[in-house]
């Protein structure tokens, strides 16, 4: 006989902690648990027996793994929070004694933990980490774009902003860019960075204020995490990119507004600096050809000169902007010759990623320029923009060399001499033409989107789940569909015509001779027949054809109903095991939730349609 | 308190004035050696007087040329006069002079005696000078001015009476009439000079302040010194130091000591002590703080990482979808009710966090409100809530279905309502088909038994015994014909109409034998009616009072044993009958539980007894117990035998089937749920293999069930049709089905009152 075993020595009671008593463990204040949960990113778990796990009691609790708590115990944050906690008596003693060279003296000694190791630990490798920044992408965005309170200082939200602007760099210099979605939430970005798909949501430029129902702690807390994750990796991006980081401000710049313009890409080796001059013409030479042949094709209102001119200026311009890699070849000793992200990435591009390159745009006033800047910038676009959004525009608005405008006003009238010239040579879009161009990856007709048009919608470059309602392949069903609801009203019309015309028994004659024609099925011979039949009563073939039709259709909607109805079919799942019965009806169940989705949409599409129709028709 | 206020004043005054008095042989004294700066440090005195009225001067270079007649130009015309007469009568004070004082006084409304100014013209010094005071009756300006003559003393004491105090003369000085609060508010409100009157304890009156007293408030409310010619910055007198003032002799004649030119030692110990331990690192300079603030980053990812593997990314959040454009398609906007649905929606149950929404142009787009919320949920999210992984199956459900042979293959079986028998009054019980197939018995709750034809439904006989009908079962014996019903407390056999007369005598002759058999000792009566009466029992067996309705009667395959389960809870449920020997027993004497129902083996002499919880398989031969079936029903409500004899199915009111392998185990083989109500009643097809079961949901279940006579295969269940048609009343649908022997057709009797014939 083997030892007695000892009621909870061992399974599910040893493996999972409740929190309360995690925390004793720890010795901490529960404020504290939870910020090394954050910053370690560990979560509770859902023992599989709630009552085994907690000795018996079923009382609500959550449940963290032993081993992970254990782990929290070694943390060194967690030293560094209860040196922070003596601190903060000590020094609240000192402010109560008046002691203030003694609370300055504390002040300057104060212990700060460093997340360094943590961000090591939790992404061991550099992919884990771009895979992981999603969230904080979000976070940061968010918060460069909150007001300054008590509680969140304008030191964090500058650091916020600096890192924003430091990831849009990169995503335009890399041209990483995929696809972009104007939702009614913000703004969605993906990314494609080293084959990972980053995706973020920047709210529309509106100050917002932080709702009294949201614990500010826990969102600084995660914030702390995300600057530092942040901030390793960039650094990791721009030297890959053979960037120093954190780039240079231009505060002079900035102060005018400038917003990512205030930053300045300066490659690691500044011998490197010297080259793009030189390479200009080498980048160009092809393009330049294949571009022209497009524009020329494109449009021929805009005089061919100018567009010379422009296509130039537009290139030089890219070229400046990348630190193209070819000048390290000329000092072979340094090591950033050997194939990293900068120079693959100067490898030929898809054509998607720079299809605004032959481009120069402006940005009216209206327009948001965080926004459109990033877009166009990142797909090798030049835009500009009037000083009222802010300092740093590369050219003014009577610039020859703009090609489009995005503007989204609508139409004004009583145009000046000038500004009907203008008109006539630029073209103006609005925002969504842009993003549409993006997600199309290719330039698409601006007629739509002019100013002033109702445009069409905008779908999200995400795409829905799989058999899901889609909107542009729904049209043919849709359009099949209305087909035959107009043929049934004409058919109706007709009818009633031929009615006066024939008399009932006419009628009647064709229908049982339809039906006899579908009754015997796909038979050509008996259709055949029928035909001939009906012919001979005097029935003309158009009738005949229709009646036949419409009886195919009722015959179709009958099998329908009886391969689908009686739950015939779901008989058999009385003999599965109670697990499976369950699983294959939630499966069930949510198959047809989506089928009656699907339908919904559907069907408020014919109707949406239809009406359309008729007031086509009626006007 | 102004007054007291005064009075202080008045006595600093006359300190200050005893001072001067005193100072002047002081400085007098002085004055003997030096002559010429004295004389300008004094204009320069009174320069600074003069300067204080607005002019300002450079304050040490004054001319030592300039006399008083200068400043004099600068000064008042008043003042101007004051000095003209203080330099015409500097000499001697005389009394036209206090009495100029005093008419000037008396004009000012001075309380205390003007002092005046005066250039000594023995020190040539500045004082102050009083008035001299003459003794004699008027002296005293103040005299009519002054009403209140009770002295210096502490007015408190006064405070309840009615008068003030006492005058010199011993009368009581009474208080002055003092108006009510509306008089006293008038007159600060008439009289534009109340702001600044104040309440004079002494003569119990407001008193007007004087331009005086309120330059002393003035100044205390500055915080600055009250007497306005007081001077805080004097120029200092220079007494010691000075061209011509030095020591001439030292005060000392000690040596210097050495300490005041050589370095000291024990300072330059300690101060080595400290740079040897900055140099050996004891003493470290404290760090920059704002560089320790900075966040460096550096390559981090550089050295390998280690071989743990990475924690499991969080799950990423989904991405939006169409409807969550700005400008979505139109047909994803939602109609007005689905809003309403969507608002009327708790937040946490709502499928979308959002409703899409219409914008026409992008500028036109606002801030979302729910952003942070929706962030800082997010948040929550990773860190407060457990996840798991879970394996996501991307099968076709239809796959998950159990692979079974066609129901169109394993034809033939019911699947159609060929006809329908009704009875008008009551629900129908139970019924009961003949062995040759041919005929069919329905019992209902008012007492009727309807005799039908299977065929055509046709009634050829009806019984009316009055009280209800529990059951009824046809004798499988094929020589003779009749059957049983089982109403309260008796038992009734009867004989059909229109069968042969050999039958007929065979059966009359068993039920009603000419010569009886030996009666037995028991409790039960068996009560023969002559074979001639036709429409009423040909035999009646009465059962103990109080066993009520019988409610299951079974029939050994021989047709001699019969029997039959009463509703009572007692002992006696369970009857035995044998009809040959006309004798009735009761099998068990104890037995645990309420019997439900009970059944014979198809082949062997065993006994099935189901009670509320279990089923036991007694051997009637032996008389032991062979086994408990423990099907895990609350309740079974009923059961059935298959034709060979091995498996037996359970239904209960919970709704669950159990197909029991007896040769398996005690536990059911399946136990299958599919009834949304109670099952009633199961029957196995005698020779097709085929079941059915029966509920109170209305629905009749039809199954295809295959037993191998192989112990290895098991048994093959396959279900093949629902029948539905009767109606579910007051919670109780189909009670009772039976098979047709020999063919594959099923009768059903319902709570509707229908007895339903459902052919192939």
């Amino acid at each position: 006989m083997g030892r007695l075993k000892q009621k909870g020595k061992a399974g599910a009671a040893k493996t999972y902690i409740t929190r309360s008593s995690a925390v004793k463990k720890l010795q901490c204040s529960l404020a504290d648990f939870r910020r090394l949960c954050i910053l370690k990113g560990i979560f509770p778990r859902e023992p599989r027996h709630k009552k085994r796990a907690n000795k018996g009691s079923t009382a609500p609790t959550s449940f963290y793994y032993a081993k992970d708590i254990a782990y929290l115990a070694h943390e060194p944050v967690l030293n560094k929070l209860r040196e922070h906690k003596a601190f903060a008596k000590k020094i609240s003693r000192a402010l109560g004694r008046g002691e203030w060279s003694t609370a300055k003296n504390l002040e300057d000694n104060k212990p700060v933990y460093r997340l360094d190791h943590i961000i090591k630990e939790r992404y061991p490798s550099f992919i884990d980490a771009v895979r992981d920044i999603d969230d904080a992408l979000c976070m940061i965005h968010l918060f460069a774009s909150l007001p300054s309170n008590p509680r969140v200082s304008p030191a964090l939200i500058e650091n916020c902003v600096r890192l924003t602007a430091e990831w849009q760099l990169y995503v335009m210099h890399t041209r990483s860019l995929r696809n972009v979605f104007l939702s009614i939430k913000g703004v969605y970005y993906q990314a494609e960075i080293m084959d990972q798909n980053v995706t973020w949501l920047v709210p529309y430029q509106f100050p917002q204020n932080i709702p009294s129902d949201v614990d500010v702690r826990v969102m600084l807390t995660f914030l702390e995490l995300y600057q530092t994750l942040l901030g390793f990796v960039f650094f990791k991006l721009y030297t890959d990119a053979g960037l120093v980081y954190p780039p240079p401000l231009d505060s002079g710049r900035d102060e005018s507004g400038a917003g990512v313009g205030a930053f300045n890409l300066r490659p690691v080796n500044p011998a490197a600096t010297g080259g793009p001059t030189s390479d200009t013409p080498k980048v160009s030479s092809k393009e330049v050809r294949q571009t022209i042949k497009s524009i020329t094709a494109e449009s021929s209102s805009v005089p061919p000169n100018d567009v010379d001119i422009d296509r130039t200026d537009s290139f030089h311009d890219a070229a400046e902007e990348e630190f193209v890699p070819q000048a390290s070849k000329s000092d072979l000793d340094v090591p950033s010759s050997l194939p990293t992200l900068l120079s693959l990435s100067s490898l030929p591009k898809l054509s998607s990623t720079n299809i605004f390159a032959p481009y120069t745009f402006w940005l009216s006033r209206e327009s948001s320029r965080s926004i459109f800047e990033f877009l166009i910038r990142s797909f090798g676009g030049r835009i500009g923009w009037p000083v009222s959004s802010g300092g740093g525009s590369p050219f003014t608005e009577d610039d020859e060399a703009i090609t489009h405008v995005i503007i989204d006003r609508p139409t004004a009238k009583g145009d000046t001499a000038q500004e009907q010239e203008r008109r006539r040579r630029r073209k103006y879009v609005q925002p969504q033409w842009v993003v549409d161009c993006i997600n199309a990856g290719k330039i698409l007709l601006e007629d739509l989107y002019a100013q002033g048009k109702t445009l069409p919608p905008h779908l999200s470059p995400f795409g829905e789940r799989d058999g899901a309602y889609d909107p542009t392949i729904g049209l043919a069903n849709v359009e099949n569909s209305l087909i035959e609801v107009d043929d049934a009203e004409l058919s109706e019309d007709s009818q009633e015509v031929e009615d006066v015309e024939m008399g009932s028994e006419l009628e009647g004659d064709v229908k049982s001779m339809a039906a006899l024609a579908v009754a015997t099925a796909d038979d050509p011979e008996a259709l055949r027949a029928a035909e001939l039949a009906a012919e001979a009563a005097g029935v003309d073939f158009g009738t005949f054809e229709k009646e036949v039709q419409k009886k195919q259709k009722q015959q179709k909607h009958k099998g329908d109903a009886v391969v689908n109805g009686g739950g015939e079919e779901d008989m058999n799942k009385i003999l599965m095991s109670k697990r499976k019965r369950q699983l294959y009806e939630r499966m069930k169940y949510g198959e047809k939730k989506r089928a009656a989705e699907h339908a919904k949409l559907e069907e408020k599409r014919t109707k949406i349609e239809k009406d359309r129709r008729r007031k086509a028709r009626a006007s | 308190m102004a007054v007291t206020g005064l009075g202080k004043v008045r006595n600093k005054r006359k300190q200050e004035e005893v001072e001067e008095v005193e100072k002047g042989p002081f400085a007098g004294v002085v004055d003997l050696e030096m002559h010429s700066e004295d004389e300008a440090e004094d204009e320069d005195r009174e320069g600074d007087d003069a300067s204080d009225d607005g002019d300002v001067d450079e304050f040490p270079e004054i001319d030592a040329a300039s006399d008083s007649d200068e400043e004099s130009d600068e000064e008042e015309e008043e003042e101007e006069e004051e000095e003209e007469e203080e330099e015409d009568d500097a000499d001697d004070l005389d009394e036209e002079d206090t009495l100029d004082e005093n008419s000037d006084a008396d004009s000012d409304l001075h309380i205390f005696p003007k002092s005046k100014k005066v250039v000594s013209n023995i020190t040539g010094q500045t004082k102050v000078v009083y008035p001299e005071i003459e003794p004699d009756y008027d002296s005293d300006s103040s005299t009519e001015d002054d009403p209140n003559r009770v002295g210096n003393i502490p007015m408190h004491w006064y405070d309840d009476l009615p008068h003030l105090g006492y005058n010199i003369n011993g009368k009581r000085v009474l208080r002055p009439a003092k108006g009510d609060e509306l008089d006293r508010f008038l007159q600060t409100v008439e009289d534009p000079n109340s702001w600044t009157t104040a309440f004079d304890k002494n003569t119990q009156m407001d008193k007007p302040l004087s331009a005086e007293e309120l330059d002393i408030i003035r100044r205390l409310q500055a915080g600055e010194n009250p007497d306005a010619e007081y001077d805080p910055y004097e120029p200092t007198i220079e007494w010691f130091t000075g061209k011509g003032k030095e020591e001439v002799m030292p005060l000392s004649s000690a040596p210097e000591p050495k300490r005041r030119w050589l370095p000291s030692k024990w300072e330059k110990q300690k101060i080595m002590k400290i740079v040897r331990a900055i140099r050996q690192g004891r003493i470290v300079g404290s760090k920059p703080s704002a560089a320790d603030k900075k966040q460096q980053f550096y390559a981090i990812w550089n050295e390998p990482p280690s071989n743990q593997p990475p924690p499991l990314p969080a799950p990423k959040p989904k991405l939006p979808t169409n409807s969550e454009s700005y400008n979505p398609p139109e047909e994803y906007l939602p109609t007005e009710e689905e809003r309403k649905q969507w608002e009327n929606t708790d937040p946490e149950d709502r499928e979308r966090d959002y409703l899409p929404h219409n914008y026409s142009a992008l500028r036109l787009v606002p801030a979302y409100d729910q952003f942070i919320k929706q962030r800082f949920n997010r948040q929550l999210d990773l860190y407060l809530a457990p996840r798991i992984q879970r394996v996501k199956l991307n099968v076709d459900p239809n796959s998950l279905l159990p692979k079974l042979p066609s129901p169109n293959s394993l034809r033939p079986f019911p699947n159609y309502k060929s006809l329908q028998f009704m009875h008008t009054k009551a629900r129908v019980r139970c019924l009961s088909i003949s062995p040759d197939g041919a005929w069919v018995a329905s019992g209902d709750e008012s007492g009727v038994i309807s005799l039908w034809e299977v065929n055509v439904g046709r009634e050829v006989k009806r019984w009316n015994l009055g009280s209800k009908v529990g059951a009824i079962e046809w004798c499988p014996r094929l020589d003779a014909c009749f059957l049983v019903a089982g109403t309260e407390e008796r038992l009734h056999f009867f004989i059909p109409p229109n069968i042969s007369p050999a039958m007929l005598t065979t059966t009359q002759s068993i039920l009603a034998p000419a010569t009886l058999p030996p009666t037995t000792q028991s409790s039960i009566k068996w009560i023969s009616t002559s074979g001639a009466a036709e429409d009423g029992p040909i035999l009646t067996i009465e059962l103990p009072s109080a066993s009520g309705l019988s409610r299951q009667l079974t029939w050994h395959r021989k047709g001699d044993y019969l029997a039959s389960v009463s509703s009572s809870e007692t002992q006696g449920s369970v009857w035995m009958h044998q009809i040959s020997r006309r004798h009735s027993q009761a099998p068990f004497k104890k037995i645990k539980g309420a019997v439900q129902m009970v059944l014979f083996h198809p082949t062997k002499p065993h006994f099935f007894v189901a009670t509320q919880r279990y089923v036991r398989l007694y051997n009637l031969a032996e008389q032991k117990l062979l086994k408990t079936l423990m099907p895990g029903i609350k309740w079974i409500s009923s059961m059935d035998v298959h034709p060979s004899g091995d498996h037996i199915i359970v239904g209960g009111y919970d709704r669950k089937l159990c197909w029991f392998d007896l040769e398996l185990s005690e536990k059911p083989y399946k136990v299958l749920r599919y009834h949304s109500r109670a099952i009633r009643s199961l029957h196995f097809h005698p020779t097709y293999p085929l079941f059915a079961s029966s509920s109170d949901d209305g629905s009749i279940q039809i199954f295809h069930a295959r037993v191998y006579s192989d112990l290895m295969t098991d048994p093959l269940i396959v279900p093949l049709k629902i029948l539905r048609g009767h109606d579910v009343q007051e919670g109780l649908g189909v009670l009772q089905i039976k098979w047709v022997n020999k063919q594959p057709w099923l009768v059903s009797a319902g709570a509707d009152g229908s007895v339903s014939m459902w052919c192939s």
